[in-house]
């Protein structure tokens, strides 16, 4: 809070106190500039402050203006029959609307600032110039950005690239789940509009037509069974086949890094469609199971009815399930051998053999040693690792695109025991153009993101961990 | 002839012709004298309006069509595109084929409309979800044939939607029936499912219907007597869950729990095919080669099973399937794409399509010329036929309701259920 009274404070200051150049920036930004003999800058501000209010006023005004609405002229056209030509009222895009209503606002925020900004700085020269300093020219200030503001140069492209890639997107997605653009309100030719936060609500909404509540819920805790469980298998399984390769004991160990290599050198989507074809109802692993005799077995344990005909090992709830996490520990682990092969190597060997010397175990030493060493290390990529999991849309979907499901409240909301929070949005987007619920979905699944990374980095790197393990 | 383009002149002369009649009564006789040179004016202005475009025309003619990713498509369609060129060889055109998979082809257009496709070629399903976003130009005239005249009255009404025509009628054959192989089923066998399974559980083969998928399983409800409608607003009125729904249901189970009774996809039902397992099977002309290689010279197709409901034999119903050339409403030249369109859905390009892809035509002096055995079973299943309108609701809720079915799951409770899921509100 103090921060932004200083801000404004020396704002006022540098108005109140400032000459008759640093008063005038207040009209023509570069003539503060101007006053101190500066002229590239000068020119160089004006141009930028001509350019930006260009822009508000010419490009963004006309959007920014129907912002409350979302637009209200509906497209129409008139077909003439004997010119065979086409002629289309000047209509409204919602969709444009929102997006350059968005960006407009981004615009006049940055430039009140830059104005404050500008005004302050021209403040600044004004004392310098009191003070007998010296004042840069336009080399000197070209200069300092290869040397005392080279910070400025190197962090203006990430940033920009944040603004356009990460920030306008998620305010427009965030936009859109309190509209209600779905497939008969589709822009350009309909007009989308504002409906408060039905979205939301009908998302935690249970009845027998409304089911988004009942298969929210669902589709959540599988969303984070799931992520756990993908990470921690393919973590363990990663830790020890790195550390069965690396055993002493252990013959030709680069050929079985290679082996298991290859794996990821065949692209992942291929993998996972073959998979799926094969262990699907009819499909070759099927085939060999009911030759063998497996799903008699299986019939005999009690696992499948009598009158099963398949293995359902991809298209039945509980049976899905565990084979999604077992194609994902042999797709998974191979990458978490090759990071746990790298730590291993860099275990510090003074702590094993002192271990042992006093007389600690294989066990002991890969658990107490090993492990918390392996985790401490590994800790910030396995709660990245767990985020990526959440959001893991190739695993999921290309393995169960073909999914079915029996649970008709499922069915309603357009979602199935498998889906991910990810892939329910992707089916709602692509098949069903209801961009509003996938919008609200979208927002929910950042905020479960978010609030899991902050919760467990905060628990991991923060305090004296790094003290603790030493 | 031109009756589009008539009746919208007319529309204006009766206006006119009506202000007259105000006036005095007398005066009546030149109103319709006005009618009748307008009618001949009109034939001449179809020909002026072609000419017109043709002068009006600068540059080159940049036209996208989208169409199937088939060869045989491909193939046909880039012969239909030059011959079109070659019929105006004053103008420029750059026409481009994309090859779009038509079930995805609602999907891909309504991405990005502006830059989708000028004209592209879809189902009938397909319809309502395009002209809902506003994707496809109105057919407000036509200029070198009139469909009313050309075409079955059914496939010009499929593409019709709240009264107004959408889409040129271009295939009539996207509907199902049943493939079956004569030298192994008799006649009687297919000619309802109880025979059907039995005998094929005989033979130790395989025949079915990919049941958990609404497009099929609306023909089991619908054959029993029960009713899915769609309303004003796109959702839908279903009566799935009455006494007839829950016997058909029944029935549909009864049938499906005999071993020999599959429901496949069709990347299953293809690997099996060729297996040699599948002996009968509920597909479209879209498998024609597939199940004409398979079968041999058993090959034979058919109208669909009866099944027993109540102790009942009901004819199972199905969906008549129609394929429409769109002329997209954000088109760059809207009349040269309506053209195209024309040019691909009138007599003779249709003939072409037949003769590389095997699909019926819609235009009937095409269809006169086509003969085959998927064709006649189409058309014997042509009268238990319904023309396809449902909310997008129903599609997830019926395949669920499909796969509890196959799983022996049939109770009141699911049908409710899924009856409460396809006709949920729209908003």
């Amino acid at each position: 809070m103090k921060k932004i009274g200083n801000y404004f404070k020396d704002f006022g200051q540098a108005i109140a106190h400032g000459d008759i150049w640093v008063k005038l920036s207040l009209i023509i930004m570069g003539a503060g500039y101007f006053g101190r003999k500066q002229i590239m800058r000068g020119i160089l501000m004006t141009l930028l402050q001509v350019g930006v209010l260009a822009s508000i006023f010419g490009v963004f005004a006309p959007y920014m203006s129907k912002l409350n609405t979302l637009g209200t002229v509906q497209r129409e056209e008139i077909f003439d029959i004997v010119t065979m030509k086409k002629t289309v009222n000047n209509y409204d895009n919602s969709l444009l609307i929102l997006l350059y209503g968005i960006i407009g606002i981004l615009v006049i925020i940055a430039f009140i600032a830059l104005y404050i900004g500008n005004i302050k700085a021209t403040y600044r020269l004004q004392k310098m110039q009191e003070n007998g300093e010296k004042l840069n020219t336009f080399v000197d200030d070209i200069v300092s950005f290869k040397n005392e503001r080279f910070h400025i140069t190197l962090l203006t492209l990430p940033s920009l690239g944040v603004i356009l890639i990460n920030i306008i997107p998620i305010l427009f997605m965030v936009c859109i789940a309190f509209t209600n653009y779905d497939e008969n309100h589709q822009p350009p030719t309909y007009l989308f509009t504002w409906v408060g936060i039905k979205n939301f609500v009908n998302l935690f909404t249970t009845s027998q037509t409304i089911t988004f509540g009942y298969a929210f819920v669902r589709v959540l805790i599988w969303t984070l069974i799931w992520a756990v469980l993908a990470t921690a298998t393919t973590f363990l399984g990663g830790i020890l086949l790195a550390q069965f390769i690396n055993h002493e004991d252990t013959k030709f160990k680069g050929m079985w890094r290679t082996l298991f290599v290859i794996t990821i050198g065949i692209p992942q989507f291929v993998t996972l469609l073959l998979i799926s074809k094969m262990f699907g109802d009819n499909g070759i692993v099927n085939t060999f199971c009911s030759n063998v005799g497996i799903l008699d077995f299986f019939k005999n344990i009690g696992l499948l009815n009598a009158a099963d005909s398949f293995i359902p090992f991809l298209s039945r709830p509980g049976w899905a399930h565990v084979t999604i996490i077992l194609v994902n520990i042999w797709v998974g682990i191979p990458y978490q051998m090759l990071v746990a092969t790298g730590i291993l190597m860099n275990i510090p060997s003074d702590q094993i053999e002192s271990a042992k010397i006093d007389g600690a175990n294989k066990f002991q030493i890969f658990w107490k040693i090993t492990m918390p060493y392996v985790l401490f290390i590994t800790g910030p990529s396995l709660i990245q690792s767990v985020i990526a999991n959440i959001n893991n849309f190739n695993v999921i979907y290309l393995l169960t695109y073909n999914y079915k499901t029996t649970n008709m409240a499922m069915a309603n909301s357009h979602a199935n025991e498998v889906d991910l929070l990810i892939t329910w949005l992707f089916r709602l987007t692509n098949e069903y153009s209801n961009f509003k619920m996938a919008s609200v979905i979208g927002i929910v699944t950042f905020v479960v993101c978010a609030a899991l990374s902050l919760l467990t980095f905060s628990r991991m790197i923060g305090g004296d961990k790094e003290g603790v393990y030493r | 002839m031109k009756k589009k383009l008539v009746s919208a002149l007319l529309v204006s002369t009766m206006a006119v012709s009506a202000f007259v009649g105000c006036g005095a009564a007398a005066e009546e006789t030149p109103a319709a004298d006005s009618t009748e040179t307008t009618e001949e004016t009109a034939e001449a202005s179809t020909e002026d309006a072609i000419a017109n475009l043709i002068a009006a025309t600068e540059g080159t003619v940049n036209i996208d069509l989208w169409c199937s990713e088939t060869e045989e498509y491909q193939t046909v369609m880039k012969k239909l595109c030059d011959d079109f060129a070659a019929q105006y060889p004053d103008v420029d055109f750059n026409i481009t084929l994309g090859a779009v998979s038509e079930a995805d082809m609602k999907d891909r257009v309504l991405e990005d409309v502006e830059a989708a496709a000028d004209v592209f070629i879809f189902p009938d399903d397909q319809l309502e979800a395009l002209v809902k976003a506003g994707a496809l130009n109105e057919v407000a005239a036509q200029y070198t044939y009139d469909m009313n005249e050309t075409d079955t009255p059914a496939t010009v009404e499929a593409a019709q939607y709240d009264g107004k025509q959408y889409g040129y009628p271009f295939t009539a054959s996207n509907g199902y029936f049943l493939y079956y192989d004569k030298n192994q089923l008799s006649d009687e066998d297919v000619a309802s499912w109880e025979a059907l399974t039995a005998k094929a559980e005989e033979l130790g083969k395989e025949v079915g219907c990919e049941t958990a998928n609404g497009w099929y399983l609306y023909g089991f409800f619908k054959g029993a007597g029960c009713n899915l409608t769609e309303n004003e607003d796109q959702s839908n009125n279903c009566d799935w869950n009455n006494e007839t729904g829950l016997a058909a249901a029944e029935a549909l189970q009864e049938i499906a729990s005999s071993k020999a009774y599959k429901s496949y996809g069709n990347d299953d039902l293809l690997a099996n095919l060729n297996d040699g397992k599948v002996v009968a099977y509920v597909s479209g002309t879209w498998n024609v080669n597939a199940f004409s290689e398979a079968y041999g010279d058993g090959y034979a197709a058919t109208k669909l099973p009866t099944f027993k409901v109540n102790g009942e034999d009901k004819q199972m119903a199905s969906y008549s399937g129609y394929k429409f050339v769109g002329v997209n409403a954000y088109a760059e030249n809207t009349g040269w794409s309506m053209l195209l369109a024309e040019y691909l859905t009138n007599a003779t390009s249709q003939e072409a399509v037949y003769e590389a892809t095997g699909e019926g035509p819609s235009n009937t002096e095409a269809l006169a010329k086509a003969s085959s055995p998927a064709l006649d079973a189409l058309a014997a299943q042509s009268e238990f036929a319904e023309l396809q309108r449902v909310g997008g609701n129903y599609w997830t809720p019926a395949e669920s309701l499909g796969k509890n079915i196959l799983e022996g799951k049939v109770s009141q409770q699911v049908l409710d259920d899924a009856v409460a899921g396809i006709t949920q509100p729209v908003e």
